[in-house]
């Protein structure tokens, strides 16, 4: 038994001697050479990665999703009814047309670093210059259709918020003193800041809902300070105005805390079940959501912070900030984000930090995906950096395609045009030498779609700026540069930008076109709502701080909750100015789970 | 979802003690149904469902849900055995596993992700299905059944070796042992979304190549050589050979099975070895009457030392298993498929009767075994329980 025994330990011992280890989730690799050499490495040294990255994101995942758009899009334009369209070579077909008609936007050295990627990678060239043009295309390609199923949705057209007409208080900011609508909006447009300041307790809402098809009243849902109403709770009266339009009155059964910050979550669907694509589903509005104060918050509309909203229902958006001299423990400039859009339960399974050495000795690192040869963020050893967040806009490249044959659809096509966001991160740090330039850089690429950033350079200066590729040729040239203490900003050393516009608030005019509505960003995109609220989180907590914060502070400030969306978590970069190092945690889902990892700049 | 992988354990068991040979010229002929269930699988002593949970999200639009698939595995087994004496020494004998049916209850439950605006409510497990069907992916059944195939094939050799006189005088004898398997089985289909395969690492009930070191000390032997009660012990090693097979490319499952892209068009599976263990007891409660019958030649005295008309073993086995090794284009996929079959073990407690009718001239023996992979916890192995009865057929010609 002794014998047994032994032999048994023996196995065990020899069973266990070398434990299984999880390939890396993270890679930092080093590229030297001219472009092409460097692409080549890149592909070599990832092939496996890039493989799985191209397959399980794009061929499993993006392009069978935007496959299930052909039929409304061939609706409109028959050109994607063709059979070059068809046997699922939809979504494929649709964004390699954009990827080639990007590509002559791309520099040739970046071009080249993409083949040598195929080569090594063993891709086709096509696919790599797909895998770097995919983001903005898709993201343009999903503001159209998100606008269009918007447009079938009900909107909130007014919004009254009662007893605050006679409290001697200039309840909605517009510089009058109980005037005859105070309170009462009507159109309803929905607002950066709090929609009203300092209302009555016992106030009642009263809203209006409007869809062609008729508002389902079963539908209404409205969420306020964390008490859930539906149409069945008799706080909620719902009345038709008309076949079209729906009053709902909210009459809160208990009064609201006093000299509170307090959000009111609407929602509402229409009558009409939509069957295809499945799965079946009546058209909702997308969550809007109203802030407000009671009475004795004495806060104007723009110093409300947006509480934190606890229904299940919202996941933080990216967002991005910098701080430097007073607020930082070195006196340096740091600029840190959390990033998040797409993960897909891949993307963090592939993610890559990249050291570029170029020929002349030059050196950059951006931080990605297996590739992809350039980033969201980066930094080069000039001590320059950028990070980069998504701003939902219908000023995108593949709208303007399609405006120039508005007349005539049936020969339009879904086109992106310009300069995908994570190439033009490249350019920037190649060439911009200090904040100016860098903004410079931002200002003059034709991008594809709407971008938030910030820069910033050695010396501590920060800039951030809003762009979009101004389809509508409206003021600004598509550049809207974001200055340190305005509207951004806590004081004068600190930045922080969401994935919305604060500064491009007209990015897109309104109008109808074709029987298509075109809006500004704030009415129709996902992240607005929830780029708001994390941006006013972001401030909160960097007032709150009480001193000097170091990289301890901002790493685990990038880990808060508020800032992280569990399932789209991608990557949280801190650009470290002063030692011209990047650190990234990524991984894993979210990114913050991971620890941060430093890498420095310069080889 | 990944395909099924079962696991059973019906290694080569017509022998009752672990030293058992058939005299010169004696043939059996051992024919047994088989069913056998496994529902889960163990990760550090811990019971985890067949096929890992799968997270399914909407480009952009944050998590649909998580799919969560707790399969159970249900298979009915005709179980063939021929073995011969080629002398009274060795036996040798073919072993052939015949899959009847398979049926797999997959039970899977849907955990809502998170809220979709566009559908005003988080998915559903139908909305879901739907969702995926709009893009070709047919929804998992909820029952799949195969039909009749053949598994891997097992050739094996005993040989009872020479007793030193000390052996003799305590009733301790010692065999050795060696099983090779043919690969007559199959792989599991690439395409499908419920697929099982029948070779011998997917059933995992033995390696490809088995060298086996057997001992039995028998107790209360009587004159004509019944004993009452016997311990034995088998020690082996079982080597698993890598096996080679294709990638899926989605052809019927496109969001779940494209994987040659990545993988590859082919990779292997180099399964972990195993050193293992038995350590049985048999109980002879009642040895019966002996009749001068054809069995015996009309010979009593030769009745009187056939087997004993009623026996139960009891065993425990122990199986210690090697990583195995995914060898693909992309080690992170190996790693999710090894991460399930690092170093481990499984326990396996069979409890055997088996009645003989030799003795009273009917060249019979009926069994009933039932086994249990799962009382006893293990790592990084799948168990299975089984429930066998089975009729040998002996013949010596004289």
């Amino acid at each position: 038994m002794r014998t047994v025994f032994l032999v048994f330990s023996a196995a065990a011992l020899l069973s266990s001697c070398a434990p299984l280890e999880r390939p890396p989730t993270r890679e930092t690799i080093e590229l030297r050479g001219n472009p092409y050499e460097r692409g080549l490495s890149h592909g070599q040294q990832l092939k496996s990665k890039i493989n799985s990255f191209y397959t399980t994101l794009l061929t499993n995942s993006l392009f069978p999703y935007l496959s299930r758009e052909q039929p409304d899009i061939a609706t409109l334009m028959p050109r994607y009814a063709s059979q070059e369209y068809e046997g699922g070579n939809f979504a494929y077909q649709l964004l390699l047309d954009s990827a080639k008609n990007v590509e002559r936007r791309i520099p040739v050295s970046l071009r080249d670093e993409m083949r040598g990627v195929a080569d090594g990678s063993g891709l086709s060239y096509e696919q790599v210059l797909l895998l770097n043009t995919f983001v903005d295309t898709t993201l343009s390609v999903r503001a159209v259709a998100l606008a269009i199923r918007l447009g079938r949705a009900p909107r909130l057209t007014s919004v009254t918020f009662t007893g605050v007409g006679a409290d001697g208080v200039d309840n909605d900011g517009d510089g009058q003193v109980d005037e005859p609508d105070e309170g009462s909006f009507s159109p309803y447009v929905p607002a950066h800041f709090a929609n009203v300041v300092e209302l009555p307790t016992d106030a009642v809402i009263r809203l209006v809902l409007t869809d062609a098809d008729g508002v389902d009243p079963a539908t209404v849902r409205l969420f306020l300070d964390n008490v859930l109403y539906t149409a069945d709770n008799p706080a909620v009266a719902t009345r038709a105005l008309s076949e079209t339009e729906l009053e709902v009155t909210l009459t809160p059964p208990a009064p609201l805390p006093a000299a509170s910050r307090v959000t009111l979550v609407v929602g509402a669907g229409d009558t009409v079940i939509i069957h295809d694509p499945p799965p079946s589903h009546a058209s909702f509005m997308r969550d809007e959501e109203l802030t407000f104060t009671t009475v004795g918050a004495g806060l104007a509309p723009e110093e409300v912070l947006r509480p934190e909203l606890t229904d299940g229902r919202t996941r933080p958006a990216p967002v991005a900030f910098g701080v430097r001299r007073s607020l930082t423990d070195t006196g340096g400039l740091y600029l840190a984000q959390h990033f998040s859009l797409l993960d897909a339960n891949t993307a963090h399974k592939h993610t890559v930090v990249l050291r570029h050495v170029a020929e002349d000795g030059r050196a950059t690192v951006t931080v990605g995906w297996a590739g992809v040869v350039g980033g969201f963020s980066g930094m080069s050893d000039r001590g320059v950096g950028y990070v980069c967040n998504p701003s939902d806009t219908l000023d995108n490249g593949v709208v303007g395609t399609v405006l120039q044959n508005i007349a005539d659809l049936s020969q339009a096509q879904l086109l992106a045009d310009g300069l995908p966001v994570v190439l033009m991160g490249r350019r920037l740090l190649e060439n911009a030498t200090d904040v100016a330039s860098a903004q410079g850089v931002l200002e003059q690429t034709p991008h594809v779609y709407g971008w938030t950033c910030l820069v910033g350079d050695g010396t501590g200066a920060m800039a951030g700026s809003e762009v979009d590729s101004d389809v509508f040729g409206e003021a600004g040239d598509g550049f809207f540069p974001v200055e340190v203490g305005g509207v951004n900003s806590t004081n004068g050393d600190n930045l922080i930008i969401g994935a919305n516009y604060m500064t491009n608030v007209r990015d897109s005019p309104t109008l109808t076109l074709q029987g298509q509505r075109f809006t500004p960003q704030r009415e129709w995109s996902g992240f607005f709502n929830r780029s708001r609220r994390v941006f006013d989180a972001a401030k909160e907590r960097l007032d709150a701080a009480g001193g000097p914060i170091g990289l301890d502070f901002i790493e685990g400030l990038l880990g808060d909750p508020r800032f992280v969306d569990n399932s789209d978590s991608m990557n949280a970069v801190v650009l470290d100015f002063e030692n011209l190092r990047v650190r990234t945690a990524m991984g894993e889902v979210p990114a913050t789970a991971a620890p941060f990892e430093a890498v420095e700049v310069r080889p | 979802m990944k395909r099924l992988l079962p696991v059973l354990l019906c290694s080569w068991s017509a022998l009752a003690a672990e030293t058992t040979v058939l005299p010169k010229g004696g043939w059996m002929l051992d024919a047994a149904y088989m069913f056998s269930w496994i529902d889960k699988q163990w990760a550090n002593y811990e019971s985890l469902p067949l096929v890992e949970e799968i997270r399914r999200y909407e480009p952009g639009q944050g998590l649909q849900g998580i799919l969560r698939p707790r399969p159970k595995a249900e298979f009915d087994f005709l179980m063939l055995q021929l073995m011969y004496g080629v002398t009274d020494r060795l036996t040798v004998g073919a072993y052939v596993p015949i899959v009847l049916r398979t049926r797999i209850s997959t039970n899977i439950e849907w955990q809502p992700g998170d809220y979709q605006s566009t559908l005003g409510r988080p998915y559903s497990l139908q909305d879901f299905w739907g969702w995926a069907g709009s893009m070709g992916q047919q929804p998992v059944p909820d029952h799949w059944t195969g039909g009749v195939k053949l598994a891997d094939i097992v050739l094996a050799g005993r040989f009872l070796l020479p007793e030193f006189e000390w052996m003799k005088k305590h009733h301790f004898r010692w065999a050795t042992q060696l099983q090779v398997v043919l690969p007559t089985g199959t792989n599991a289909d690439p395409e499908e979304a419920v697929s099982v395969g029948t070779n011998m690492w997917e059933l995992h009930s033995a390696g490809d190549v088995e060298v086996h070191l057997s001992a039995d000390k028998q107790f209360l032997v009587d004159d004509k050589g019944i004993y009452r009660f016997n311990v034995g012990l088998d020690l082996f090693y079982a080597f698993m050979r890598p096996r080679e097979y294709k990638g899926g490319h989605g052809l019927k499952n496109p969001l779940l099975n494209n994987t040659a892209p990545y993988v590859g068009e082919t990779y292997w599976v180099d399964g972990g070895d195993w050193l293992a263990g038995t350590l049985s007891v048999d109980v002879v409660p009642w040895i019966g009457p002996a009749l001068p019958t054809f069995v015996s030649g009309q010979s009593a005295e030769r009745a009187a030392a056939l087997p004993p008309m009623l026996m139960l073993t009891l065993s425990y086995t122990r199986i210690q298993t090697f990583q195995s090794d995914w060898q693909s284009n992309s080690p992170l996929w190996d790693y999710d498929r090894e991460k399930y079959w690092q170093a481990g073990e499984k326990n396996i407690l069979r409890a055997t009767l088996t009645v003989s009718l030799l003795r009273v001239g009917a060249p019979l023996q009926i069994y009933a075994r039932y086994q249990a992979g799962d009382l006893i916890p293990g790592r990084y192995t799948r168990p299975a329980n089984i429930f066998s009865a089975g009729v040998r057929v002996l013949a010596k010609f004289w």
